[in-house]
């Protein structure tokens, strides 16, 4: 009976495996032109991991004598804050293919909207998650954080927050008319939320109505999350990586609309 | 190859495209002319797909341009590069993103590298490229791929004489390898060394439409006497060499020079221009 059987048609399995090794290609094609142009332009990425480290140092002895567990929270605050301020590397690299023009030029290619974006992206999420390793080593190594039970939930947590501010990132890039613009929103704005959030200053020394104010930053859930993280504790670390997920969910759905539509362009362009 | 019909596309209160007919047929140029504001560049953003008409058709090979994504080469208006990235990446990532692989997208760059004059800045970043330069490499990425249709939106715009050159001589070579090729300018001597068939677009449509001679046929040239005591002679003339043959019997002074031009693209952009205004 089997030997009489028709062959099976695999024509189309093939078929669909050649299209996604052909995607592949294009968004590694991608990926590496935009890693290329990130390590050309190092410059913000080294000032947002050196600057962390400077302040960790500066702030320790503050945040030892004031709060239990200070190590641990200087070095997720400022990273929490370090982090957010990397929006704006995010925000640029996308905005620029605006300046540039050179968006329109990637859209005619055979490439899909979601290669390009993919292929935009995952250079900036890896800088995003170096940033964070950096500076979680050096807060051992130097700081004096406790070293992590579980390193699996820290990188878990890492790429959660690395996820979710690309996607603001990219929303910004979405709406803003220019990298003045830009600047503006990313650093007034991670100034405002990070602080809010507790990474400047631990929550528990801020006024009662910070605290409340607090829950509406993304800042504040990033710290619980990777303090959660720190600690090892895998239900501390469920509620605020979902609050994060669905923000990067939204706001990442939001810029991809936008952008696979060249901006509105008739309205911004 | 590719056949657009009765596009219709407006901004606001601006009506870019109305009732735009254009089509081009494998091999062939089609040489698109007209102001700023003719509906040039809407066009070409239409038939790549970049944005959708308000009403009408395109068809590229009988398919949308939804579907024939990568088959089209576009070397847009403006200087679109990648400032801190070389010529050769430019090529290269372009040349992946159509599907060119290792040998083929070497060979690929090397041939155009050649063709458009590259190689003595192959290796430069496009920020230190001077304008020449910057719009060989954004052509060069238009056409790494070798594309059935190319849309090239005034490619020589500021270019020099080099660039110039090298151009037409590509432009040339593609269309004879079989490419359809659409090639917007407002240099339209470009357009006779190409043998292009001319459109010429106007407030949204094509208002003309033909080979170099059927569209001057029938517009006046001049003729050009100078005599030797700098007097000169100017006569608009449908009969430029009968019309010669009249002015050398009528002179009466020694000709110290004759010009005899024929009717130009410009006077047909002009003769138009004036039936449009009336």
């Amino acid at each position: 009976m089997l030997l009489d059987a028709a062959p099976l048609d695999t024509s189309h399995r093939a078929g669909a495996l050649d299209n996604l090794r052909d995607a592949g290609y294009r968004v590694a094609a991608m990926a590496k032109h935009n890693t290329t142009i990130r390590l050309r332009d190092p410059g913000q990425m080294i000032s947002y991991v050196v600057m962390p480290m400077v302040l960790m140092l500066v702030l320790k002895p503050l945040y030892v004598r004031a709060v239990e567990g200070g190590a641990t929270k200087v070095v997720t605050g400022l990273l929490v804050m370090f982090s957010v301020f990397a929006i704006s590397i995010a925000g640029n690299a996308i905005l620029a293919e605006r300046t540039w023009r050179t968006w329109d030029r990637l859209r005619v290619s055979k490439a899909s909207a979601t290669e390009l974006l993919l292929g935009k992206t995952i250079p900036i999420f890896v800088v995003m998650v170096v940033q964070q390793t950096i500076l979680l080593i050096y807060g051992c190594l130097v700081i004096g954080l406790p070293v992590p039970r579980s390193l699996g939930y820290v990188a878990l947590a890492m790429a959660i927050w690395a996820f979710t501010l690309l996607s603001i990132g990219a929303a910004l890039a979405a709406i803003v008319r220019s990298h003045g613009e830009l600047s503006v929103i990313s650093d007034v704005g991670a100034l405002t939320l990070s602080s809010l959030g507790g990474a400047l200053v631990p929550l528990s020394i801020m006024p009662e109505w910070a605290q409340i104010a607090a829950h509406v930053s993304p800042g504040y859930w990033a710290l619980i999350m990777l303090q959660a993280a720190v600690r090892g504790d895998a239900a501390g670390l469920l509620a605020p990586a979902g609050v994060l997920l669905a923000i990067g969910v939204v706001s990442g759905t939001f810029a991809v609309r936008r952008l696979t539509r060249g901006w509105g362009r008739s309205r911004l362009l | 190859m590719l056949e657009a019909i009765d596009l219709v596309k407006r901004y606001g209160s601006v009506q870019a495209l109305d009732g735009f007919d254009l089509s081009v047929a494998a091999g062939e140029i089609v040489g698109l002319v007209g102001h700023n504001g003719a509906g040039k560049t809407t066009f070409v953003e239409i038939v790549s797909h970049l944005i959708r008409p308000d009403s009408g058709h395109v068809t590229i090979d009988g398919k949308v341009p939804a579907a024939t994504r990568g088959q089209v080469g576009v070397a847009p208006q403006h200087i679109a590069l990648y400032p801190s990235i070389t010529v050769r990446e430019h090529l290269e990532l372009f040349g992946k993103l159509a599907g060119l692989r290792r040998t083929a997208l070497r060979s690929a760059i090397d041939d155009l590298a050649v063709a458009l004059r590259l190689t003595d800045f192959i290796d430069r970043h496009a920020a230190g490229l001077s304008g020449g330069q910057q719009r060989r490499t954004q052509a060069a990425t238009a056409l790494v791929h070798r594309p059935g249709l190319l849309l090239l939106d005034e490619p020589t715009a500021g270019a020099d004489l080099e660039t110039r050159e090298a151009m037409l001589d590509v432009v040339k070579q593609r269309a004879g390898e079989g490419a359809a090729i659409v090639y917007t300018t407002h240099y339209l001597p470009e357009l006779t060394e190409l043998q292009a068939t001319i459109a010429v677009a106007r407030n949204g449509r094509v208002i003309a439409r033909g080979t170099y001679e059927e569209l001057v046929d029938g517009l006046p040239g001049e003729v050009r006497l100078l005599l030797d005591n700098g007097e000169e002679m100017v006569v608009s003339t449908t009969e430029p060499a009968a019309t010669l043959i009249d002015m050398l019997g009528r002179a009466e002074r020694p000709i110290s020079a004759v010009d005899v031009r024929n009717p130009s693209l410009d006077d047909l952009y002009r003769s138009l221009a004036v039936s449009d205004a009336s």
